[in-house]
């Protein structure tokens, strides 16, 4: 996942790196609060450990190796905003001692795992794990939180390789940098992450998780800075009051098309899709609820609904699994 | 370097013929990459051209030559900074094989594999030069490609010169005169140390494994054994890091940085800078002049 120079045009290497400039001042003030005069060594041994994690061969399908990131683990065990420095160094040091990634693409490498990688693992462990877990809870958490934070990564570098071409062309339109589209580039990413590395890196997290909290669960207890949920649920928040921004756009996204468009495009509708069609209806179609009229409104709406079910699922998935453990290990990272 | 116990295994003729366990492949790795960083420390202190010119400058020279190829559209202006690039290493004692060996056959062939769909006419529909429809190899498609991968292998050509011609204390000394804040610069100069410690500490557990194993072991085997290792390395990261604070007190740290050595410009690095800039501008004018 580390992008080497040449890929992404200045329009989005500039932007974040830039943009990852306030994430390490406010990663730092966190850490100095949180980890005191310990902190430099701390960082350090983090950082040491996440790049050495990234030099382990992993035995997968087919006789094959690969690595993990281990930047959900490291967030895990030094709560979030650490594991963001302690990634972060590690890319830079890989960068300007190896040469592992590109060097304007510091800030991109950066933001998508040691910021978007260790902050979505670890609050969607937070969220399976729960307040009190025990350590079979907290072990299926850390398999789903990094597993999702490693999507998430390469969803999120699918998406600077697929803007590439709307954003930088020539004037016949060709790409100057990454020459894939978004409708390419993300299905790309994220697929080969979702399939491979991300179990690779759930299975990692969860073993070693496994590992630590059977002899070292000290480990697991390092507290991070206080209230780690608000800025999910501000996140959430403003993300949901965001969603009508999805009404902007024209046209219809590349294979939802629906049976009248089809017949509009095509001239008929194929059979199959005429007679499975009408299977399923859903409640809300087209992010709209019926009962609401005002279409931001309803998309809102349809947002917080979407939410609340998918929340509820992984509440009732973590106190499933909670039922499975009962060690009575305490809570990492309560606040 | 490595253990001579670790050579044992190697001179029974089924272990001639069969394939390197991971153990042993891992360990491998690990001893090239610490390997590598102390041919590129011996490399820092040869006295060539950019070795020559002060720290600051030379993270100057990669930074300007890498924004300014982000910035080329033309292939003709990319093909100049390559070659500026492979003329740069050539005169800082980079072996001119070494260097096409990393720069053209790693990230050259990456790029190559990355931007083969797009030269078909799927990705770059244009005037088809082989093939038809949507598999067919198409002009624009090739320039695409063309671009991409020049442009990266460009990009690592410049990432390599600051790699392989700086010194890792040459470089903090740099960011430190760059008025980068004391900690930060701490904090690398402490990831570089502890990152060979724990590499050795890798490379043994890899090879005191490969030692006592009489065969490669099944693939749930060895990930299982991995994953035991990572959170024994885990373990063993956090508890030297309160290892190292304890002695940073004992040794007096009081919560103040030691200033790296004060770096001086002289007129060599000013005239480089000049150049460089004019270089930087005749590239970018040819660019826009080509693109015309």
């Amino acid at each position: 996942m580390h992008i080497p120079d040449g890929y992404l045009g200045p329009q989005t290497y500039a932007v974040l790196d830039v943009a990852i400039i306030p994430i390490w001042t406010v990663a730092a003030v966190k850490v100095k609060k949180t980890l005191k005069a310990k902190q430099v060594p701390l960082m350090a041994l983090g950082a040491a450990f996440s790049f050495v994690i990234m030099m382990f061969n992993v035995p997968i399908a087919g006789g094959s190796t690969g690595h993990a990131v281990g930047a959900t683990l490291i967030a895990i065990l030094l709560g979030p905003w650490a594991a963001c420095l302690s990634v972060s160094i590690a890319l830079v040091t890989q960068a300007l001692l190896f040469g592992d990634g590109g060097i304007t693409a510091i800030g991109a490498n950066c933001f998508n795992m040691a910021v978007i990688m260790p902050f979505v693992g670890y609050y969607i462990y937070r969220l399976v794990a729960g307040k009190a877990p025990g350590l079979g809870r907290r072990i299926a958490a850390a398999g789903v939180g990094s597993w999702v934070g490693m999507v998430a990564a390469a969803t999120a570098a699918g998406i600077e390789f697929g803007i590439q071409p709307l954003i930088a062309h020539t004037a016949s339109g060709q790409p100057l940098y990454a020459p894939y589209p978004l409708a390419v580039a993300i299905p790309a990413m994220m697929i080969s992450h979702a399939l491979v590395f991300g179990p690779l890196e759930a299975a990692i997290t969860m073993g070693v998780v496994a590992v630590l909290g059977r002899q070292d669960s000290a480990l697991l207890e390092m507290k991070p800075a206080s209230k780690p949920m608000t800025w999910l649920w501000a996140g959430l928040g403003a993300a949901i009051l965001l969603t009508p921004i999805g009404l902007l756009a024209s046209g219809t996204a590349w294979g939802e098309w629906s049976a009248e468009q089809l017949k509009a495009t095509l001239g008929f509708v194929p059979a199959g899709m005429e007679k499975l069609g009408g299977i399923w209806t859903a409640a809300m179609p087209d992010y709209a609820p019926t009962f609401i009229k005002n279409p931001y409104v309803g998309y809102v709406v349809a947002a917080v609904v979407g939410c609340a079910i998918i929340g509820g699922v992984a509440w009732g998935l973590g106190k499933l699994l909670s039922h499975g453990s009962d060690d009575g290990t305490a809570a990492p990272h309560t606040g | 370097m490595l253990p001579a116990l670790a050579h044992i295994g190697e001179h029974s003729e089924h272990r001639r013929k069969s394939r390197r366990s991971l153990a042993r492949r891992t360990a491998d790795i690990i001893n090239g990459a610490i390997a590598e960083l102390f041919e590129n420390e011996e490399l820092a202190r040869k006295p060539g051209l950019l070795q020559r010119l002060d720290p600051r400058v030379r993270l100057g020279t990669v930074l300007l030559l890498a924004v300014t190829v982000s910035f080329l559209h033309s292939i003709p202006a990319i093909v100049v900074v390559i070659v500026a690039t492979a003329a740069l290493a050539a005169a800082s004692f980079v072996s001119p094989i070494a260097f096409s060996r990393r720069v053209w056959a790693t990230a050259g062939f990456f790029a190559v594999m990355l931007s083969a769909p797009a030269i078909t006419g799927w990705i770059s529909p244009g005037p088809a030069l082989l093939g038809h429809g949507a598999a067919s190899i198409t002009m624009p498609g090739v320039l695409v490609a063309a671009r991409l991968i020049l442009r990266v292998i460009a990009g690592a050509g410049i990432g390599l010169l600051v790699v392989w011609t700086t010194r890792w204390s040459d470089l903090l000394g740099a960011l430190t005169a760059l008025k980068m804040p004391d900690v930060i610069v701490a904090t690398l100069a402490m990831t570089q140390q502890q990152i060979v410690s724990l590499m050795r500490t890798v490379e043994n557990i890899h090879l005191a494994r490969e030692s006592r194993m009489l065969s490669a072991g099944t693939a749930t085997d060895n990930r299982e054994w991995v994953i035991d290792r990572m959170a024994f390395t885990a373990s063993k990261s956090f508890k030297t890091a309160d290892d190292v604070y304890d002695a940073m007190l004992a040794r007096g740290f009081s919560g103040h940085w030691p200033t790296l050595r004060r770096l001086r410009m002289t007129w060599r690095d000013a005239a480089w800078a000049v150049g460089l800039l004019v270089f930087c501008a005749l590239t970018l004018g040819l660019d826009r002049m080509i693109a015309r």
